[in-house]
């Protein structure tokens, strides 16, 4: 898809160096050398902006609230194995 | 080339060493107490499952069995401050009450979370309740077993998986929603399309767009241990190492699932995308080259 080996010499590998900055899984030293690299990259800058995006979508569409009743039902079910001694 | 983790210098509090599934040796200490305290807790999976058929009155009786023969049941221990720094605190002293009002005080907070998290699962409303309602249940029962000051949120996490494919899924009767081999075949398949067709920021901006409905069902349609991954990164921002206790497999699954599951999320977005009429990679990589140069500038 690119022509571009700065994050390493195939896509796939290119993706999982993404991956791994934005789960904040690199050293100091991996982090400074992708930052500058996507300074200087608009292909890799475009990578790392859509897994961006991405992933802000999936936590905006999965964040649910509970029903209201969730936590009563739960609460009496945890009072109801409470010992009667106690 | 990839530089390899010295192990001295981590920036984040999830470094992994890429070259090994092994965990790196910082995370020892903290891995430690985690994995010990959940394997403990599966072990007690099945007699809390038999609590649940258990008479109430049973029931009572063998929740307090545990903690008053576990520990010495003198003044002392019932002077013990439920508010006392969690590290130092002594679970063994604790009484039931107190430790059902430090359960609603720490664990409850996550509601909503292991919701949203049962949702993915189980992909009905009702049914995510029910998920949610026997975790905590069983979170509850084996509270005492929970490492105060170790990662409570994970912790609860893993009992959800846990009890989603003991319990849920079988019921469920539902069959494995994946084998690895189909897997292969399906990413084969997409990896062309994908790189033919390429990604732009055109796209970035048509996803977006995308109502949460769409994001829903491109998550529901990727494989479950796939979709569970991602779900635990993006949503929850779980480290490797946290993912990898909550759903039980090895730091280098947890990092090839998330690739893999990442890849069919974009690809099967950017599906939606072009069925919804967004424009995106139908333009011509002509357009694309000069708009990464108006980027480059």
């Amino acid at each position: 898809m690119s022509d571009c080996q700065g994050l390493g010499d195939c896509d796939d590998t290119r993706m999982q160096r993404i991956y791994e900055y934005l789960d904040g899984a690199l050293t100091r030293e991996d982090i400074t050398e992708i930052k500058n690299h996507l300074d200087d990259c608009p292909e890799c800058t475009e990578q790392y902006d859509l897994e961006c995006v991405i992933r802000n979508m999936v936590k905006r569409s999965c964040t649910e609230a509970a029903p209201d009743n969730l936590k009563n039902a739960i609460l009496d079910r945890i009072h109801a194995i409470r010992p009667v001694e106690a | 080339m990839r530089k390899v983790l010295d192990g001295t210098r981590q920036a984040g509090p999830v470094a992994v060493d890429k070259l090994s599934a092994e965990p790196p040796e910082y995370g020892t200490a903290r891995r430690g107490s985690l994995t010990v305290d959940l394997k403990a807790m599966s072990t007690l999976d099945p007699a809390v499952a038999a609590m649940y058929e258990a008479s109430p009155g049973e029931v009572n009786s063998r929740a307090g069995a545990a903690p008053l023969s576990a520990g010495p049941a003198g003044p002392e221990s019932l002077a013990a401050d439920a508010d006392t720094e969690d590290g130092a605190l002594d679970v063994a002293a604790e009484t039931v009450e107190q430790r059902r009002l430090r359960f609603e005080r720490d664990a409850m907070q996550y509601v909503d979370q292991l919701y949203s998290a049962a949702m993915r699962m189980a992909r009905n409303p009702s049914d995510a309740e029910d998920l949610v309602q026997e975790a905590y249940t069983k979170a509850f029962s084996a509270f005492h077993q929970y490492k105060p000051g170790t990662n409570l949120k994970a912790w609860l996490y893993r009992i959800l998986t846990n009890t989603y494919i003991n319990l849920y899924r079988k019921r469920q009767r539902e069959p494995l929603q994946s084998n690895s081999d189909s897997i292969e075949d399906w990413q084969l398949a997409r990896a062309e399309s994908h790189t033919s067709s390429g990604l732009r920021s055109a796209e970035a901006e048509a996803l977006d767009h995308l109502p949460d409905s769409d994001v829903k069902r491109a998550l529901q349609d990727i494989p479950e241990e796939f979709r569970l991954a991602v779900y635990f990164a993006d949503v929850e921002g779980f480290a490797y190492k946290e993912i990898s206790d909550i759903m039980n497999t090895p730091i280098g699954t947890v990092m090839s699932r998330l690739h893999r599951g990442r890849r069919m999320l974009r690809d099967m977005l950017a599906e939606y995308a072009a069925e919804r009429g967004f424009k995106t990679a139908a333009d011509t990589s002509d357009a694309a080259g000069s708009k990464a140069q108006e980027k480059r500038k």
